[in-house]
């Protein structure tokens, strides 16, 4: 029996689901509070950043960071990284900085990786059961 | 697991958004509702606030509509002095509502909540596709 999480391929793959999940469900907080005052944008580290995180041997850390929303803002000093940093012109006189266009962009974005994820995924297991010959 | 959390929000702004509506709906009803007795105050437009807040069975967030606040502003005067509601200067008070707000209102929340629907057919083909893999 072959453990698929130790193959790199495999392991990459369950990586980057595990953060396209993640990050849907982040995205769909942002758009849930679309119309709440005061409510910041917010979204997940990059893949890039978590991915060079968890190959030094720490765990998948997925932890949400709120978007810097101007470069003028001085960068969050408690996630280390930086978010994704976007610049934000919209805000309403309540607080709330959600750009439903964008956000659907990234959800978008999101649907997108994950069909190519599950392609390489299935891609993958083919070529397995291939060199099987089943 | 996160897609299921992310389908309880986009459902939570999705009830959140009718809780709304329904609001809105009943400002319009009302849109000529005065009082009944001389002098008497007319319908009092009311307002929604929403609020996110960590729901308490499934310890993940979730969107509310956490208060439902009257306008405070003034109501319009109307001179009828024939109208029952009239006061001794012959002067109606008309609810505050004004149609237009409304309907802008309604648009808003008619896109919010179009815009979860959306969010979570997406969070579902994700859910769909990753079961799939098992096939």
């Amino acid at each position: 029996m072959v453990e698929t999480s130790s193959i790199g391929l495999f392991a990459l793959a369950d990586k980057r689901l595990q953060w396209l999940g993640a990050r849907q469900g982040v995205l769909a907080e942002n758009v849930a509070n679309a119309d709440t005052p005061g409510w910041k944008s917010r979204d997940l580290k990059p893949f890039s950043a978590v991915l060079a995180q968890s190959m030094s041997g720490q765990r998948l850390d997925l932890a949400s960071v709120p978007t810097q929303t101007n470069t003028m803002h001085m960068a969050g000093t408690l996630s280390g990284e930086n978010g994704a940093q976007q610049l934000r012109d919209e805000r309403a006189p309540d607080g709330n900085e959600v750009s439903l266009d964008k956000e659907l962009e990234k959800i978008a974005q999101t649907d997108t990786d994950h069909e190519t994820v599950t392609a390489i995924y299935h891609k993958y297991i083919g070529m397995f059961k291939e060199a099987l010959g089943r | 697991m996160d897609l299921d959390k992310a389908l309880a929000i986009s459902a939570s702004g999705m009830q959140a958004q009718s809780t709304r509506l329904r609001v809105i709906a009943e400002n319009l009803a009302n849109q000529d509702t005065t009082g009944g007795k001389p002098g008497a105050d007319p319908y009092r437009r009311k307002t929604v606030t929403f609020a996110d807040q960590i729901d308490r069975s499934t310890g993940g967030p979730q969107v509310v509509a956490k208060r439902i606040d009257t306008d405070k502003s003034a109501f319009p005067q109307r001179y009828d002095p024939s109208h029952p509601a009239a006061n001794a200067d012959g002067y109606v008070s008309t609810p505050n509502v004004n149609s237009f707000v409304e309907v802008m209102d309604m648009r808003e929340a008619q896109r919010s909540y179009s815009a979860n629907l959306q969010v979570m057919q997406v969070t579902r083909s994700l859910l769909t596709r990753a079961i799939e893999i098992l096939k």
